[in-house]
Protein backbone atom coordinates (compact mmCIF):
# COMPACT_ATOMS: atom_id res chain seq x y z
CA UNK A 1 0.00 0.00 0.00
CA UNK A 2 1.42 3.33 -1.30
CA UNK A 3 -0.91 5.57 0.50
CA UNK A 4 -0.18 8.99 -1.14
CA UNK A 5 -1.14 12.80 -0.55
CA UNK A 6 -1.29 14.12 -4.27
CA UNK A 7 -3.26 15.39 -6.88
CA UNK A 8 -6.59 14.57 -8.50
CA UNK A 9 -7.13 16.52 -11.47
CA UNK A 10 -10.99 17.25 -12.11
CA UNK A 11 -12.35 20.35 -13.70
CA UNK A 12 -12.60 19.96 -17.59
CA UNK A 13 -11.12 20.69 -21.08
CA UNK A 14 -8.82 23.67 -20.86
CA UNK A 15 -9.85 23.98 -16.85
CA UNK A 16 -7.78 22.25 -14.96
CA UNK A 17 -8.49 21.72 -10.99
CA UNK A 18 -6.75 19.55 -8.08
CA UNK A 19 -8.57 18.18 -5.24
CA UNK A 20 -5.62 17.34 -2.79
CA UNK A 21 -6.45 13.82 -1.79
CA UNK A 22 -5.25 11.08 0.42
CA UNK A 23 -4.91 7.82 -1.87
CA UNK A 24 -3.00 5.07 -3.19
CA UNK A 25 -0.54 6.01 -5.62
CA UNK A 26 -1.11 4.64 -8.74
CA UNK A 27 -4.81 4.52 -8.64
CA UNK A 28 -6.49 6.27 -11.00
CA UNK A 29 -7.86 9.78 -10.08
CA UNK A 30 -10.97 9.48 -10.86
CA UNK A 31 -11.44 6.10 -9.72
CA UNK A 32 -13.62 6.63 -7.20
CA UNK A 33 -10.92 5.67 -4.34
CA UNK A 34 -9.81 8.48 -2.59
CA UNK A 35 -9.78 8.02 1.42
CA UNK A 36 -10.19 11.97 2.19
CA UNK A 37 -10.14 15.17 0.71
CA UNK A 38 -7.88 17.47 2.35
CA UNK A 39 -7.91 20.53 -0.06
CA UNK A 40 -7.77 22.21 -3.66
CA UNK A 41 -5.44 23.68 -6.18
CA UNK A 42 -6.46 26.02 -8.79
CA UNK A 43 -3.38 26.71 -11.14
CA UNK A 44 -5.63 29.03 -13.75
CA UNK A 45 -4.94 32.36 -11.88
CA UNK A 46 -8.27 34.80 -10.94
CA UNK A 47 -8.99 37.96 -11.44
CA UNK A 48 -6.83 39.74 -8.91
CA UNK A 49 -3.56 37.02 -10.55
CA UNK A 50 -3.60 34.51 -7.65
CA UNK A 51 -3.94 30.91 -7.55
CA UNK A 52 -6.22 29.27 -4.76
CA UNK A 53 -4.42 27.07 -2.81
CA UNK A 54 -6.50 25.42 0.32
CA UNK A 55 -5.51 22.56 2.49
CA UNK A 56 -6.23 21.60 5.49
CA UNK A 57 -3.44 21.14 7.80
CA UNK A 58 -4.76 19.25 10.64
CA UNK A 59 -5.79 16.03 8.16
CA UNK A 60 -2.30 16.47 6.15
CA UNK A 61 -1.19 16.25 9.52
CA UNK A 62 -2.83 13.27 10.39
CA UNK A 63 -2.48 11.60 7.59
CA UNK A 64 1.14 12.26 7.31
CA UNK A 65 1.66 10.53 10.82
CA UNK A 66 -0.60 7.84 9.29
CA UNK A 67 2.21 7.30 6.90
CA UNK A 68 1.12 9.14 3.60
CA UNK A 69 3.38 10.30 1.20
CA UNK A 70 3.20 13.52 -0.49
CA UNK A 71 4.15 12.93 -4.40
CA UNK A 72 6.55 15.73 -5.38
CA UNK A 73 4.43 18.09 -7.10
CA UNK A 74 2.22 18.41 -3.57
CA UNK A 75 5.55 18.60 -1.79
CA UNK A 76 6.64 21.89 -4.31
CA UNK A 77 3.57 23.37 -3.33
CA UNK A 78 3.51 22.69 0.29
CA UNK A 79 7.13 24.23 0.39
CA UNK A 80 6.02 27.26 -1.23
CA UNK A 81 3.29 27.26 0.99
CA UNK A 82 5.93 27.36 4.03
CA UNK A 83 4.50 23.82 5.72
CA UNK A 84 7.65 22.26 4.50
CA UNK A 85 11.14 23.52 3.25
CA UNK A 86 11.43 24.82 -0.43
CA UNK A 87 11.54 21.51 -2.69
CA UNK A 88 15.06 21.27 -4.59
CA UNK A 89 13.12 21.31 -7.85
CA UNK A 90 11.13 25.03 -7.22
CA UNK A 91 14.73 26.26 -7.22
CA UNK A 92 15.91 24.60 -10.27
CA UNK A 93 12.56 25.31 -12.39
CA UNK A 94 13.07 28.91 -11.19
CA UNK A 95 16.35 29.05 -12.31
CA UNK A 96 15.54 27.70 -15.75
CA UNK A 97 12.70 29.98 -16.00
CA UNK A 98 15.17 32.72 -15.27
CA UNK A 99 17.94 31.71 -17.65
CA UNK A 100 15.19 30.85 -20.46
CA UNK A 101 13.68 34.61 -19.96
CA UNK A 102 17.24 35.94 -20.14
CA UNK A 103 18.03 34.32 -23.10
CA UNK A 104 14.72 35.76 -24.79
CA UNK A 105 15.42 39.06 -24.00
CA UNK A 106 19.06 38.70 -25.41
CA UNK A 107 17.71 37.09 -28.45
CA UNK A 108 14.87 40.16 -28.41
CA UNK A 109 17.72 42.59 -28.46
CA UNK A 110 20.17 40.80 -30.31
CA UNK A 111 17.40 40.56 -33.09
CA UNK A 112 16.40 44.54 -32.24
CA UNK A 113 20.08 45.47 -32.93
CA UNK A 114 20.62 43.58 -36.17
CA UNK A 115 17.08 45.01 -37.54
CA UNK A 116 18.69 48.41 -36.77
CA UNK A 117 21.93 48.00 -38.42
CA UNK A 118 20.41 46.81 -41.22
CA UNK A 119 17.85 49.46 -41.51
CA UNK A 120 21.02 52.43 -41.46
CA UNK A 121 23.10 49.94 -43.92
CA UNK A 122 19.85 50.85 -46.16
CA UNK A 123 19.89 54.42 -45.38
CA UNK A 124 23.49 54.65 -46.52
CA UNK A 125 23.17 52.76 -49.59
CA UNK A 126 20.48 54.70 -50.76
CA UNK A 127 21.82 57.95 -50.15
CA UNK A 128 24.88 59.55 -51.74
CA UNK A 129 28.00 59.51 -50.27
CA UNK A 130 28.42 63.22 -49.05
CA UNK A 131 32.36 63.72 -49.25
CA UNK A 132 31.86 62.40 -52.57
CA UNK A 133 29.19 64.96 -53.88
CA UNK A 134 31.77 67.48 -51.86
CA UNK A 135 35.27 66.93 -53.88
CA UNK A 136 32.94 67.07 -57.04
CA UNK B 1 -44.92 55.72 21.22
CA UNK B 2 -46.22 57.83 24.45
CA UNK B 3 -43.58 58.59 27.36
CA UNK B 4 -45.06 56.82 29.94
CA UNK B 5 -44.85 53.86 27.98
CA UNK B 6 -41.21 54.78 26.72
CA UNK B 7 -40.14 55.12 30.69
CA UNK B 8 -42.01 52.15 31.71
CA UNK B 9 -40.03 50.02 29.15
CA UNK B 10 -37.00 51.70 30.05
CA UNK B 11 -37.17 50.59 33.45
CA UNK B 12 -38.15 47.07 32.28
CA UNK B 13 -34.83 47.10 30.37
CA UNK B 14 -32.96 48.10 33.01
CA UNK B 15 -34.08 45.96 35.72
CA UNK B 16 -33.64 42.99 33.30
CA UNK B 17 -30.07 44.12 32.68
CA UNK B 18 -29.55 44.74 35.76
CA UNK B 19 -30.90 41.32 37.60
CA UNK B 20 -31.56 38.96 35.13
CA UNK B 21 -28.68 35.97 35.41
CA UNK B 22 -31.26 34.00 33.06
CA UNK B 23 -31.85 36.06 30.51
CA UNK B 24 -28.91 37.24 30.29
CA UNK B 25 -27.79 39.13 26.64
CA UNK B 26 -25.90 36.63 25.23
CA UNK B 27 -23.54 38.41 23.13
CA UNK B 28 -21.89 36.47 20.63
CA UNK B 29 -17.98 35.90 21.39
CA UNK B 30 -16.21 36.71 18.25
CA UNK B 31 -17.79 39.90 17.56
CA UNK B 32 -17.38 41.20 21.17
CA UNK B 33 -13.53 40.15 21.93
CA UNK B 34 -12.52 43.26 23.13
CA UNK B 35 -15.93 44.14 25.32
CA UNK B 36 -14.65 41.75 28.02
CA UNK B 37 -16.76 43.86 30.11
CA UNK B 38 -19.90 43.90 29.09
CA UNK B 39 -21.55 40.95 30.77
CA UNK B 40 -24.51 42.58 32.41
CA UNK B 41 -23.36 40.95 35.62
CA UNK B 42 -23.39 43.74 37.76
CA UNK B 43 -26.27 42.87 40.18
CA UNK B 44 -26.24 46.15 41.96
CA UNK B 45 -25.76 49.70 40.36
CA UNK B 46 -22.10 50.08 41.61
CA UNK B 47 -20.78 52.51 38.59
CA UNK B 48 -16.57 50.58 38.22
CA UNK B 49 -14.84 53.31 36.91
CA UNK B 50 -12.11 53.13 34.60
CA UNK B 51 -9.56 55.12 36.16
CA UNK B 52 -6.36 55.20 34.49
CA UNK B 53 -7.11 53.48 30.63
CA UNK B 54 -10.42 55.26 30.15
CA UNK B 55 -8.67 58.60 31.14
CA UNK B 56 -5.69 58.20 29.26
CA UNK B 57 -6.88 57.14 26.36
CA UNK B 58 -10.05 59.88 25.86
CA UNK B 59 -7.51 62.67 27.16
CA UNK B 60 -5.85 62.10 24.24
CA UNK B 61 -8.84 62.52 21.89
CA UNK B 62 -9.50 66.01 23.88
CA UNK B 63 -6.57 67.25 21.01
CA UNK B 64 -7.48 65.64 18.57
CA UNK B 65 -11.09 65.90 17.51
CA UNK B 66 -11.62 66.71 13.79
CA UNK B 67 -13.58 65.69 10.73
CA UNK B 68 -14.67 62.64 10.63
CA UNK B 69 -12.98 61.56 7.30
CA UNK B 70 -9.34 62.04 8.34
CA UNK B 71 -7.95 58.62 8.19
CA UNK B 72 -5.44 59.66 10.98
CA UNK B 73 -8.08 59.49 13.90
CA UNK B 74 -9.97 56.14 12.59
CA UNK B 75 -6.17 54.80 14.14
CA UNK B 76 -7.21 55.64 17.90
CA UNK B 77 -9.46 53.24 20.21
CA UNK B 78 -12.67 54.36 20.74
CA UNK B 79 -13.13 50.61 21.70
CA UNK B 80 -11.97 51.35 25.05
CA UNK B 81 -14.69 54.14 25.77
CA UNK B 82 -17.55 52.10 24.16
CA UNK B 83 -17.20 49.08 26.27
CA UNK B 84 -17.41 51.28 29.29
CA UNK B 85 -20.35 49.45 31.43
CA UNK B 86 -21.29 53.26 32.40
CA UNK B 87 -21.48 54.07 28.87
CA UNK B 88 -23.42 50.56 27.51
CA UNK B 89 -26.19 51.47 29.98
CA UNK B 90 -26.54 54.85 28.80
CA UNK B 91 -26.56 54.01 25.29
CA UNK B 92 -29.03 51.34 25.79
CA UNK B 93 -31.29 53.10 27.86
CA UNK B 94 -31.61 56.28 24.88
CA UNK B 95 -31.62 53.55 22.50
CA UNK B 96 -35.43 52.34 24.17
CA UNK B 97 -37.68 49.52 23.08
CA UNK B 98 -40.28 49.87 21.02
CA UNK B 99 -41.72 46.60 20.53
CA UNK B 100 -43.66 47.83 17.45
CA UNK B 101 -40.27 48.89 15.24
CA UNK B 102 -38.25 45.97 16.70
CA UNK B 103 -40.66 43.59 14.89
CA UNK B 104 -41.80 45.35 11.95
CA UNK B 105 -42.50 43.37 9.44
CA UNK B 106 -39.25 43.49 7.01
CA UNK B 107 -39.35 41.85 3.59
CA UNK B 108 -36.63 39.67 3.95
CA UNK B 109 -35.91 35.78 3.41
CA UNK B 110 -37.00 33.50 6.46
CA UNK B 111 -39.82 36.78 7.73
CA UNK B 112 -42.42 35.19 9.24
CA UNK B 113 -45.92 35.70 8.69
CA UNK B 114 -47.29 37.48 11.87
CA UNK B 115 -49.60 34.78 14.32
CA UNK B 116 -52.71 36.09 16.07
CA UNK B 117 -53.94 34.03 19.06
CA UNK B 118 -56.53 34.60 21.51
CA UNK B 119 -55.03 34.83 25.09
CA UNK B 120 -55.19 36.25 28.85
CA UNK B 121 -53.71 38.57 29.86
CA UNK B 122 -51.50 37.21 32.20
CA UNK B 123 -50.32 34.88 28.81
CA UNK B 124 -50.02 38.42 26.83
CA UNK B 125 -47.93 39.87 29.57
CA UNK B 126 -45.64 36.47 29.44
CA UNK B 127 -45.52 36.75 25.82
CA UNK B 128 -44.19 40.83 26.23
CA UNK B 129 -41.81 39.78 28.65
CA UNK B 130 -40.51 36.85 26.29
CA UNK B 131 -40.42 39.50 23.43
CA UNK B 132 -38.76 42.28 25.47
CA UNK B 133 -35.74 39.59 26.19
CA UNK B 134 -35.80 38.88 22.63
CA UNK B 135 -36.04 42.28 21.28
CA UNK B 136 -32.89 42.91 23.81
CA UNK B 137 -31.03 40.80 21.47
CA UNK B 138 -31.79 42.38 18.23
CA UNK B 139 -30.85 45.20 19.71
CA UNK B 140 -26.90 44.45 20.32
CA UNK B 141 -25.05 47.18 19.53
CA UNK B 142 -22.43 46.48 16.94
CA UNK B 143 -18.98 47.76 18.90
CA UNK B 144 -17.52 51.31 17.56
CA UNK B 145 -13.77 50.35 17.15
CA UNK B 146 -10.51 52.00 16.01
CA UNK B 147 -9.66 50.75 12.58
CA UNK B 148 -7.63 47.69 12.08
CA UNK B 149 -3.66 48.01 12.16
CA UNK B 150 -2.69 46.79 8.76
CA UNK B 151 -1.14 43.11 8.54
CA UNK B 152 3.40 43.59 7.27
CA UNK B 153 4.38 40.33 8.35
CA UNK B 154 6.85 39.02 5.82
CA UNK B 155 7.43 35.17 7.03
CA UNK B 156 10.24 34.60 4.27
CA UNK B 157 12.35 36.02 1.48
CA UNK B 158 13.27 33.46 -0.95
CA UNK B 159 14.66 35.58 -3.80
CA UNK B 160 15.67 32.09 -6.18
CA UNK B 161 11.83 31.85 -6.26
CA UNK B 162 12.23 34.69 -8.91
CA UNK B 163 10.77 33.66 -12.21
CA UNK B 164 9.07 30.52 -10.91
CA UNK B 165 5.45 32.06 -10.89
CA UNK B 166 3.91 35.05 -12.34
CA UNK B 167 1.39 35.00 -10.47
CA UNK B 168 0.36 35.01 -6.60
CA UNK B 169 -0.25 31.67 -4.51
CA UNK B 170 -2.30 32.22 -1.84
CA UNK B 171 -2.54 29.41 0.81
CA UNK B 172 -5.74 29.06 3.53
CA UNK B 173 -5.58 26.36 6.30
CA UNK B 174 -9.32 24.93 5.40
CA UNK B 175 -8.96 23.24 9.10
CA UNK B 176 -12.54 22.21 10.89
CA UNK B 177 -12.96 24.77 13.85
CA UNK B 178 -10.90 27.29 13.60
CA UNK B 179 -12.13 30.89 14.11
CA UNK B 180 -11.96 33.15 10.96
CA UNK B 181 -9.71 35.06 12.83
CA UNK B 182 -7.26 32.70 13.87
CA UNK B 183 -7.29 30.95 10.31
CA UNK B 184 -3.57 31.39 8.74
CA UNK B 185 -3.85 32.74 5.36
CA UNK B 186 -0.22 33.37 3.60
CA UNK B 187 0.68 34.41 0.20
CA UNK B 188 3.90 33.54 -1.66
CA UNK B 189 5.15 36.34 -4.75
CA UNK B 190 6.15 35.94 -7.92
CA UNK B 191 9.39 37.70 -6.32
CA UNK B 192 10.01 34.87 -3.37
CA UNK B 193 8.53 36.68 -0.87
CA UNK B 194 6.42 34.64 1.80
CA UNK B 195 4.27 37.28 3.59
CA UNK B 196 1.05 36.70 6.15
CA UNK B 197 -2.26 37.99 3.57
CA UNK B 198 -3.37 42.02 4.17
CA UNK B 199 -6.78 42.81 5.68
CA UNK B 200 -8.34 42.71 2.19
CA UNK B 201 -7.07 39.68 0.88
CA UNK B 202 -8.11 37.65 4.24
CA UNK B 203 -11.87 39.43 3.76
CA UNK B 204 -12.06 37.71 0.22
CA UNK B 205 -10.09 34.61 0.51
CA UNK B 206 -12.19 33.67 3.71
CA UNK B 207 -15.66 34.60 2.14
CA UNK B 208 -14.65 32.33 -0.66
CA UNK B 209 -13.85 29.36 1.56
CA UNK B 210 -15.97 30.26 4.11
CA UNK B 211 -19.41 32.59 2.87
CA UNK B 212 -21.25 34.51 5.39
CA UNK B 213 -24.36 35.10 4.31
CA UNK B 214 -25.23 38.71 3.89
CA UNK B 215 -21.80 38.93 2.43
CA UNK B 216 -20.06 39.69 -1.49
CA UNK B 217 -17.06 39.06 -2.43
CA UNK B 218 -15.39 42.58 -2.76
CA UNK B 219 -16.95 46.01 -2.10
CA UNK B 220 -20.69 46.20 -3.30
CA UNK B 221 -21.27 48.96 -5.44
CA UNK B 222 -23.76 50.55 -2.76
CA UNK B 223 -20.87 51.44 -0.89
CA UNK B 224 -19.08 53.56 -3.40
CA UNK B 225 -18.84 57.07 -2.45
CA UNK B 226 -21.66 58.60 -5.45
CA UNK B 227 -23.65 55.98 -4.87
CA UNK B 228 -23.72 55.65 -0.98
CA UNK B 229 -24.61 59.53 -0.76
CA UNK B 230 -27.86 58.64 -3.12
CA UNK B 231 -28.92 56.21 -0.86
CA UNK B 232 -28.82 58.55 1.94
CA UNK B 233 -30.53 61.01 0.52
CA UNK B 234 -33.57 58.65 -0.23
CA UNK B 235 -33.34 58.57 3.54
CA UNK B 236 -32.51 54.62 3.78
CA UNK B 237 -30.31 55.71 6.75
CA UNK B 238 -31.19 52.24 8.76
CA UNK B 239 -30.60 49.93 5.38
CA UNK B 240 -27.26 50.83 4.88
CA UNK B 241 -25.93 50.08 8.55
CA UNK B 242 -27.32 46.90 8.66
CA UNK B 243 -25.78 45.93 5.43
CA UNK B 244 -22.83 47.69 6.44
CA UNK B 245 -22.43 45.06 9.74
CA UNK B 246 -23.34 42.18 7.73
CA UNK B 247 -20.48 42.95 4.98
CA UNK B 248 -17.60 44.30 6.91
CA UNK B 249 -15.88 43.49 9.73
CA UNK B 250 -16.71 46.28 13.15
CA UNK B 251 -13.01 47.21 12.83
CA UNK B 252 -13.09 47.51 8.29
CA UNK B 253 -11.72 51.14 7.46
CA UNK B 254 -14.40 50.74 5.02
CA UNK B 255 -17.09 50.05 7.59
CA UNK B 256 -16.04 53.29 9.73
CA UNK B 257 -15.76 55.59 6.78
CA UNK B 258 -19.61 53.66 5.53
CA UNK B 259 -20.95 54.27 9.26
CA UNK B 260 -19.54 58.04 9.84
CA UNK B 261 -20.21 59.01 6.75
CA UNK B 262 -23.76 58.00 7.21
CA UNK B 263 -23.96 59.05 10.99
CA UNK B 264 -22.98 62.95 9.51
CA UNK B 265 -25.84 63.08 7.16
CA UNK B 266 -28.13 62.15 9.56
CA UNK B 267 -26.56 64.74 12.03
CA UNK B 268 -26.44 66.95 9.08
CA UNK B 269 -30.61 66.40 8.12
CA UNK B 270 -31.40 66.25 11.91
CA UNK B 271 -33.24 62.72 11.73
CA UNK B 272 -31.62 61.02 14.49
CA UNK B 273 -35.35 59.32 15.67
CA UNK B 274 -35.01 57.06 12.56
CA UNK B 275 -32.54 54.94 14.34
CA UNK B 276 -34.27 55.10 17.47
CA UNK B 277 -35.26 51.47 18.78
CA UNK B 278 -33.12 50.05 16.63
CA UNK B 279 -29.06 48.29 16.73
CA UNK B 280 -27.68 51.55 15.31
CA UNK B 281 -28.73 54.24 17.71
CA UNK B 282 -26.10 53.37 20.70
CA UNK B 283 -23.22 53.17 18.17
CA UNK B 284 -24.13 57.08 16.76
CA UNK B 285 -24.45 58.17 19.95
CA UNK B 286 -21.13 57.32 20.97
CA UNK B 287 -20.06 58.19 17.72
CA UNK B 288 -21.00 61.99 17.86
CA UNK B 289 -19.92 61.67 21.54
CA UNK B 290 -16.53 60.66 20.95
CA UNK B 291 -15.63 63.06 18.31
CA UNK B 292 -17.69 65.96 19.83
CA UNK B 293 -20.49 67.13 17.78
CA UNK B 294 -24.20 66.35 20.31
CA UNK B 295 -24.61 69.73 20.33
CA UNK B 296 -27.58 69.23 17.40
CA UNK B 297 -28.43 65.48 18.75
CA UNK B 298 -28.99 67.50 22.30
CA UNK B 299 -31.08 70.25 20.49
CA UNK B 300 -32.99 67.59 19.47
CA UNK B 301 -33.79 65.84 23.05
CA UNK B 302 -34.94 68.99 24.09
CA UNK B 303 -37.37 70.00 21.53
CA UNK B 304 -38.54 66.66 22.15
CA UNK B 305 -38.79 67.43 26.03
CA UNK B 306 -37.37 64.46 26.94
CA UNK B 307 -35.23 65.87 29.84
CA UNK B 308 -33.95 62.09 30.88
CA UNK B 309 -32.42 61.83 27.65
CA UNK B 310 -30.85 65.39 27.62
CA UNK B 311 -29.10 64.56 30.73
CA UNK B 312 -28.36 61.50 29.78
CA UNK B 313 -25.83 62.34 26.51
CA UNK B 314 -24.67 64.94 28.90
CA UNK B 315 -23.16 62.62 31.41
CA UNK B 316 -22.18 60.21 28.68
CA UNK B 317 -20.17 63.61 27.21
CA UNK B 318 -18.58 63.49 30.61
CA UNK B 319 -17.73 60.09 30.86
CA UNK B 320 -16.34 59.77 27.46
CA UNK B 321 -14.62 62.94 27.90
CA UNK B 322 -14.01 63.13 32.34
CA UNK B 323 -11.56 65.73 31.59
CA UNK B 324 -13.44 68.54 30.01
CA UNK B 325 -14.53 71.62 31.71
CA UNK B 326 -18.42 70.76 32.57
CA UNK B 327 -17.05 67.83 34.01
CA UNK B 328 -15.10 69.44 36.36
CA UNK B 329 -17.60 71.92 37.28
CA UNK B 330 -20.25 69.39 37.31
CA UNK B 331 -18.01 67.18 39.76
CA UNK B 332 -17.87 70.22 42.21
CA UNK B 333 -21.70 70.45 42.12
CA UNK B 334 -23.09 67.44 43.89
CA UNK B 335 -26.59 68.35 44.12
CA UNK B 336 -27.12 69.99 40.61
CA UNK B 337 -30.57 69.56 38.86
CA UNK B 338 -30.72 68.20 35.41
CA UNK B 339 -30.91 71.51 33.60
CA UNK B 340 -27.95 73.10 35.63
CA UNK B 341 -25.71 70.31 34.10
CA UNK B 342 -27.00 70.60 30.29
CA UNK B 343 -26.33 74.66 30.82
CA UNK B 344 -23.43 73.74 32.20
CA UNK B 345 -21.87 71.91 29.48
CA UNK B 346 -24.00 74.46 27.09
CA UNK B 347 -21.96 76.92 28.46
CA UNK B 348 -18.66 75.40 28.47
CA UNK B 349 -18.21 72.58 26.33
CA UNK B 350 -21.28 73.04 23.58
CA UNK B 351 -19.39 73.92 20.18
CA UNK B 352 -22.60 75.59 18.86
CA UNK B 353 -23.56 77.51 22.20
CA UNK B 354 -25.84 79.56 20.67
CA UNK B 355 -28.05 77.18 19.37
CA UNK B 356 -27.86 74.81 22.65
CA UNK B 357 -28.76 77.73 25.03
CA UNK B 358 -31.60 78.42 22.90
CA UNK B 359 -32.74 75.12 22.72
CA UNK B 360 -32.63 75.04 26.50
CA UNK B 361 -34.68 78.56 26.94
CA UNK B 362 -37.66 76.57 24.72
CA UNK B 363 -37.34 73.71 26.81
CA UNK B 364 -38.01 75.72 30.15
CA UNK B 365 -40.34 77.85 28.50
CA UNK B 366 -42.42 74.98 27.39
CA UNK B 367 -41.93 73.07 31.13
CA UNK B 368 -42.69 76.41 32.66
CA UNK B 369 -46.28 76.54 30.72
CA UNK B 370 -46.68 72.89 31.59
CA UNK B 371 -45.95 73.56 35.10
CA UNK B 372 -42.97 70.87 35.11
CA UNK B 373 -39.48 70.89 35.21
CA UNK B 374 -38.48 67.87 37.08
CA UNK B 375 -37.37 65.18 36.03
CA UNK B 376 -39.71 62.62 34.47
CA UNK B 377 -38.95 58.99 35.53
Amino acid sequence: MALAIRFALFGCTNRPFFHIVVMEKRRAQRSGKIKEMIGSYDPMPNQDNQKLVAVDFQKLQQWLGFGAVPTKHVAELLGLGGFYPIHPMSYIKAKRKRTLMEKQVADMQAKEETQETAAIQVNEDTQPDSTEDASQ
Amino acid sequence: MAASMKCAWARCLSTILLNSTKHRCQISQPLYASCSNITGDSGNDEIIFRKAEGEGGTDQTRQEAGPADDTKKHRRDPGKAFTDVRVQKILLRLTGLDLDKVYEYRAAKGAGVAKVALMSDQQLKKVYESASYKALRKLQMPPVLGAREPIDEVLSEDPELEGLNTSKLVFIDISQRVPLKKRTIVVREPNGTLRKASWEERDVTLQKYFPQSGRKIGLPRMFQQDNLECMLDDGKHEYILNRACSQFEIDDPEYIRVTQRTYEHIDGNGKFEDLRSTRHFGPMIFYFTYYKKIDKLLVAFLEEESLEDSLDLVKLYHIVHPSCKSAEKVASMPDATPLEIIRAFAEMDATQKSLVQQAIQTYEKECDSTGSTQLRR
